[in-house]
């Protein structure tokens, strides 16, 4: 316990970043992840036009890269470094915040293991050239389903209660009363991204278009 | 009619390089007795529940009204003081540990000195004179010295560095309370000219970035300081020093 003499602002940057890019641009991507994707739930014609035009952004490669793969590595594992340097202590202390800070921890774990997984089969294997026919199959796999469904409430759990620990750490919300609205906002975006992405899921699992009413 | 008694677990240890050993003490009870005036039986006759013949627990207390910060332990597997920990609230058996975020001296003592050298290192204090007298500073608002009074009744008892989970063996974060002290003098119109020295010392490793607002802090603080308002607090100060000095130089 203590802060060091010399006065390396290092860590306090790199701390920072960790913080940031969780906001901008992972959890803005998660945003737009599940934006497109909720095409799934319009019609099959629509998810492959958006997936099509995603696939043929300019730059892709560029955007990619400095948009999605150096903020997810450089997040994952200098929070890997960070959950390291944690001791959760829960089972003693049961309080509400410090079973936000414990999940945030094990949420972190699982969405690492769950977007690695994903980013493997859908952009790799699956060359980024996904069609809701392909999609759809594969979430005939029960497995699949109950992975996604983890993976997804995972991270969205760990972005929502993330904003709030963003707004306390960037002084955004000081007082007990600002930093409970935070939870709150943060709580809203944990659920409502859950329960977007959980509907996008059985939505391709049952292949159906609950969205679709104003198709013609 | 028997006399009612209740029974006191210790955890000891004569040099912290021994082993741990825990002892049971069966102490006679008497109303509104505290977790000291237990460990002061103890100390008058030092005879563990089976009869065995043991040595007074060491431990840290001073002003037993719980303004010193001196006689925290773990009682019960919360950190607090032992002054106000009363025997009447606690669930029997007592059990009571140093606490584990400092280095033990023996028994229930700690040496928390590496509080007052971070309160050092991050300048706590407010320079009033130079090589001469430097007159008196600026009036303070009343808005500002009721925040300020609540910071400044921080005992540096180290409950909070205790309850926080990244203050371990992997992670050296400097903790709630010094990170409310920088708040306190840094609001103070004398002290706030040296608010740019202090934050530099947060920016450091083990500074203010540490913390991951578990918020157990403000749980166990025995003078109810708004700590994680103050994390908050200057974590906004610490960011808005370091954009300034990084875009305008010092």
């Amino acid at each position: 316990m203590s802060v060091a003499a010399s006065h390396s602002r290092t860590s306090y940057i790199l701390d920072k970043l960790q913080s940031l890019s969780g906001v901008i641009p992972i959890g803005a991507f998660l945003a737009e992840h599940f934006w497109s994707n909720s095409y799934a739930l319009v019609s099959a014609k629509s998810y492959d036009n958006v997936s099509s035009e995603l696939q043929l952004i300019p730059w892709r490669i560029f955007v990619e890269s400095t948009v999605l793969w150096l903020p997810l590595l450089f997040h994952s594992f200098y929070g890997l470094y960070i959950w390291w340097m944690g001791k959760s202590n829960v089972l003693g202390h049961p309080w509400m915040s410090n079973w936000l800070f414990t999940l945030q921890r094990v949420t972190g774990i699982i969405a690492f293991a769950f977007i690695a997984w994903h980013v493997y089969t859908e952009r790799f294997v699956g060359r980024g050239m996904t069609a809701y026919a392909d999609v759809q199959a594969s979430m005939m796999n029960p497995w699949f389903v109950t992975f996604y469904l983890i993976g997804i409430a995972a991270a969205s759990f760990h972005l929502g209660n993330g904003l709030w620990n963003f707004a306390c750490k960037w002084g955004i919300a000081v007082s007990v009363k600002a930093q409970r609205a935070a939870g709150w906002f943060g709580a809203a975006v944990a659920v409502s991204f859950t329960l977007m992405g959980v509907a996008i899921v059985l939505g391709l699992h049952y292949g159906k278009f609950p969205l679709g009413g104003y198709v013609q | 009619m028997p006399e009612k008694t209740f029974i006191v677990r210790i955890k000891r240890q004569q040099r912290p390089d021994e082993s741990v050993h825990w002892e049971e003490y069966e102490l006679r009870y008497r109303p509104y007795m505290n977790v000291i005036i237990c460990l002061r039986d103890i100390a008058e006759h030092p005879f563990t529940r089976d009869g065995k013949e043991s040595s007074p627990v060491t431990y840290d207390a001073n002003c037993l009204e719980e303004i010193c910060g001196a006689c925290a332990m773990l009682v019960n597997g919360q950190p607090r003081q032992a002054c106000t920990a009363l025997v009447d609230e606690l669930e029997k058996p007592i059990r009571l540990e140093p606490l584990t975020k400092f280095p033990l001296v023996r028994d229930l003592q700690v040496d928390r000195s590496s509080m007052f050298e971070n309160l050092k290192r991050t300048k706590c204090w407010i320079p009033i004179d130079g090589t001469y007298d430097i007159g008196p500073g600026p009036r303070m608002s009343p808005e500002t010295q009721e925040v300020g009074y609540t910071l400044s009744q921080c005992i540096s008892c180290g409950n909070c560095l205790e309850i926080c989970p990244k203050v371990n063996e992997n992670s050296h974060f400097v903790g709630a309370a010094i990170v409310s002290q920088v708040r306190l003098f840094n609001m103070h119109p004398t002290g706030k000219m040296h608010a740019g020295p202090r934050l530099d010392a947060l920016m450091g490793p083990g500074g203010i970035e540490d913390c991951d607002n578990a918020q157990n802090c403000v749980k166990v603080c025995p003078k109810g300081i708004p700590l994680t308002e103050s994390l908050a607090a200057v974590n906004g100060q610490v960011l808005r020093h370091a954009v300034k000095s990084f875009v305008f130089g010092k």
